[in-house]
């Protein structure tokens, strides 16, 4: 089988849109292996703030990860696929989809002030948020405003660290969202804000401004690097195959509604589409129900977990300031473990029984 | 006739937020540059709207 890999970027890997946030995997799931210099910090736990300050801690084997440098990460995995046999060309962007006969045959792609058409059985796209050839093809990948997290983000030196992602709620700062601080180091640490793409408030202003409101955490803090960009925290999307042509990762919406994490689900998807594309391979026939086998694994194993944590956005997104304070005061570190793991029942009884007003807001959850 | 994206560069990230919810296709991000087809866009707004660094301003036609 021959591959081409198109990178529209020169150096795979840069610029960086991303927290770069990855949960623990064995190199036997993820099929790949991560090398030590990829892994910026390993990653112990994650805590939750209230907007009063308060904060619950997450310390469980699940919780266990690593915060990436995408930068090598990412051309670490172009590198592995050279080694696989891939044909690799960066710089190379896909302009167009070409067709043929009806069907997608192939891209049409400028690289070095050239327009190159390439034709292919198979095209997979990969494309993150902007999906441009998928939506060509045909895909509803197009993202809308209500279904996007709009993030800012800083790469930040002299900010005091510990192994944690600490995550902070507040609908005043981050409304339908919050700021991150995922920590690549002892004092290096990526300091970014996602907020609902609806609600009107300016990224980059409410993140300096969360910054200047916690000078014991950013006293010494400056930025290394501007970060950015949009994240779907809505459903995947409807299909994804047609014939010739799949959709995988960021570009199929398979993003994690709650913390807007994609590259472990990028990845298992990667996998399962090289499967299916392998077995269309070794029959000759690139048809959608060919292909479908890759959709139908990953709707069964992933999605409705997914699905359950697009409920739980959706009842997150309608808590006040109050409600969040009551919240995290009201339950313990075993409770936010019971919710993250989708076992809403107990957590939900012991707070509503506490503020009956929050029945209708979680309600939805059980 | 008066162009209907306007992008300050200097504010731009290349981040593609821009060409993530363009409803039309009209835009794209060539490396540095976001390039938008004036034929397509329809000057909806969306992408001012989702730019995290307000680095958009569209002007409806009149």
């Amino acid at each position: 089988m021959k591959v081409l890999l198109l990178d529209k970027k020169k150096e795979i890997g840069t610029p960086v849109r991303c927290g770069e946030g990855v949960a623990e995997h064995s190199e036997a799931e993820l099929g790949i292996k991560v090398l030590p210099s990829a892994i910026a910090s390993k990653i112990v736990g994650a805590r939750v703030f209230a907007p009063n300050g308060k904060s619950l801690c997450l310390k469980t084997a699940a919780t266990h990860g690593y915060v990436l440098e995408r930068k090598l990460f990412d051309k670490h995995l172009a590198m592995d696929a050279v080694r696989a046999g891939a044909h690799v060309l960066p710089h190379a962007l896909a302009l167009s989809l070409l067709k043929k006969e009806g069907r997608p045959s192939g891209v049409k792609v400028l690289h070095m002030g050239e327009e190159i058409e390439f034709h292919a059985p198979l095209i997979v796209s990969a494309e993150g948020m902007e999906a441009r050839i998928a939506r060509e093809a045909g895909f509803d990948a197009k993202a809308t405003l209500y279904d996007v997290d709009t993030c800012f983000e800083y790469e930040m030196a002299g900010v005091s660290c510990e192994p944690y992602i600490d995550l902070y709620f507040s609908t005043r700062v981050a409304n339908r969202g919050y700021v991150w601080i995922f920590p690549k180091g002892k004092d290096v640490a990526n300091v970014g804000i996602g907020i609902g793409g609806s609600v009107g408030q300016n990224p980059k202003a409410q993140l300096d401004l969360f910054i200047a409101e916690h000078p014991e955490l950013f006293k010494r803090a400056q930025p290394v690097e501007y970060k950015g960009g949009l994240i779907s925290v809505g459903a995947p999307i409807n299909e994804f195959v047609k014939d010739n042509f799949m959709v995988i990762g960021t570009a199929a919406h398979q993003v994690d509604p709650i913390h807007g994490g994609g590259i472990g689900l990028a990845i298992e998807a990667g996998n399962m589409a090289a499967e299916a594309a392998a077995e269309a391979f070794s029959k000759g026939d690139y048809s959608k129900k060919k292909l479908f086998s890759y959709e139908e694994k990953w709707r069964k194993q992933r999605g409705p977990k997914l699905a359950k944590r697009l409920v739980l956005r959706k009842v997150l997104e309608k808590m006040s300031d109050d409600d969040w304070n009551y919240l995290i005061n009201s339950i313990n570190d075993a409770d936010l473990e019971k919710v993250l793991a989708g076992d809403f029942k107990p957590v939900v009884a012991k707070v509503v029984l506490g503020r009956p007003t929050l029945l209708k807001v979680l309600s939805a959850l059980v | 006739m008066t162009q209907k994206f306007g992008l300050d560069p200097s504010k731009c990230i290349y981040c593609a937020g821009c060409v993530s919810v363009c409803p039309v296709l009209a835009l794209t991000l060539n490396e540095t540059k976001i390039v938008c087809d004036e034929g397509k866009c329809i000057a909806c707004g969306i992408c001012e709207k989702g730019c995290p660094v307000a680095a958009i301003k569209i002007t409806k036609p009149k």
